[in-house]
């Protein structure tokens, strides 16, 4: 919304008491999320105006091109315009929405990718050693990678497998040998530790 | 009703499902309002940790494709109707947003304002509400009949307006009308119902509005 004046009580015909002074922050996140959910399209306009640059970045550093990125942004957003049911008030922030969205959708596109030039290259890579490099490579974010070494290891190694290396639960489990239940609680417990670390809001 | 999500939230959140878990995941949200919501802090805690990444500016060959997209024939919902005046306001609005576009670059924080106007215009536009006019100047504003939220406009102004809400001998500031063009507009969301409505304009209340729940 507007930027709010100072406000210069001086000269009202009724003085200003200054407890009842309360500046209204905006609201703008919940009017988008009103409109995107009865898919008013000036908010998703407004939504891929706010959130483009995040929804762009997450897809790139994923799939690491500027092509595929620019993909998956789109057909995710068009997913998400084309369904009736895709988004309600209920699903949260519109932003952290969209981003898994594009995230999911990079993702997809990555599998398919590795199984196609798997089957075309027969390249019978061993994983883990690309996978390391990429993580330590990845990791320069400072905040996340102090946030991360605050897990403990059992939480923190599945948690960078999933979100660095995109591995899901099944082929986290094998690298690591651990029961597929015992992944998953380890991922959820770990997601929220970090979150709350890095000051995320719930 | 299939089962609750559980930790299959936070995988999902991650993308570390498998395709058809991922399909099952999406299908039982539909649903389930407790397990969107599980859906919706996962989500939270993945984007607090996607914002810390190296952030791109996307093509803007890219914003051309994804609003292409938005086809009218596409679009899945009606529009509730327009009252008359929206019409004209929303020409006074869009007059005033128009020319943001080419201005973007260089003034993104009066860009963003004028999205927000635009926002609060098409929130009067979709919901029922109810319209008072301002004694004292061109203003009118529209709110909820539960009183969730107005919509201060006024016209014919080249300075900030601010909004009090004057109420047990005291005035709250709700916040200020900044004009793109000569039309101001204020969104208030609110949990409570206003019954009076003041502008003030230089430390002097210059409109006055009786708002009935
Ligand atoms: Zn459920």
């Amino acid at each position: 919304m507007t930027a709010l004046a100072h406000w210069d009580h001086q000269g009202l015909a009724r003085p200003v008491r200054r407890t009842t002074l309360r500046m209204q922050a905006p609201h703008d996140d919940e009017a988008l999320a009103s409109a995107f959910a009865s898919k008013e399209r000036w908010a998703f306009e407004e939504a891929y105006r706010r959130f483009g640059a995040l929804l762009y970045s997450t897809a790139y550093h994923v799939l690491g091109n500027a092509e595929d990125a620019q993909d998956a942004v789109h057909d995710a957003l068009a997913r998400v315009w084309r369904s009736p049911d895709s988004y309600e008030r209920s699903r949260g922030a519109v932003r952290s929405f969209l981003a898994v969205c594009v995230r999911n959708e990079a993702i997809t596109r990555l599998r398919s990718k590795q199984r196609r030039a798997r089957l075309h290259e027969r390249v019978a890579a061993e994983p883990q050693e690309h996978d390391e490099l990429r993580i330590v490579d990845v990791v320069e974010h400072d905040r996340l990678r102090a946030a991360m070494q605050r897990l403990p290891e059992e939480q923190r190694k599945p948690l960078e497998l999933a979100y660095f290396a995109q591995k899901t639960h099944v082929e986290i489990a094998q690298q690591l040998d651990i029961p597929l239940g015992t992944i998953k609680s380890r991922i959820a417990l770990g997601l929220r530790k970090l979150s709350g670390a890095l000051g995320g809001t719930r | 009703m299939s089962a609750h999500i559980g930790d299959d939230a936070a995988l999902y959140a991650l993308g570390a499902l498998e395709p058809q878990e991922m399909t099952a995941v999406e299908a039982h949200a539909a649903s389930c309002v407790a397990c969107r919501r599980l859906l919706a802090n996962a989500e939270n805690d993945v984007a607090t940790m996607l914002a810390t990444q190296e952030q791109l500016e996307p093509p803007a060959a890219l914003a051309e494709r994804v609003f292409a997209t938005l086809d009218p024939s596409e679009q899945p919902q009606r529009r509730a109707t327009r009252p008359m005046w929206y019409t004209v306001l929303a020409a006074a609005v869009a007059i005033a947003v128009l020319p943001t576009a080419y201005v973007y670059r260089q003034n993104v924080a009066m860009h963003q304002a004028m999205l927000a106007d635009a926002d609060a215009m098409a929130r009067v536009a979709a919901n029922p509400h109810r319209s008072v006019a301002f004694a004292g100047r061109d203003a009118r504003v529209m709110y909820a009949p539960d009183g969730s939220w107005y919509v201060v406009v006024i016209r014919g102004v080249h300075a900030p307006l601010h909004v009090m809400w004057p109420h047990d001998g005291e005035q709250t500031m709700l916040g200020t009308a900044v004009p793109h063009g000569d039309v101001a507009l204020l969104y208030l969301p609110k949990s409570h119902r206003m019954d009076q409505l003041a502008l003030v304009e230089g430390g002097r209340v210059v409109g006055q509005a009786q708002l009935v729940f």
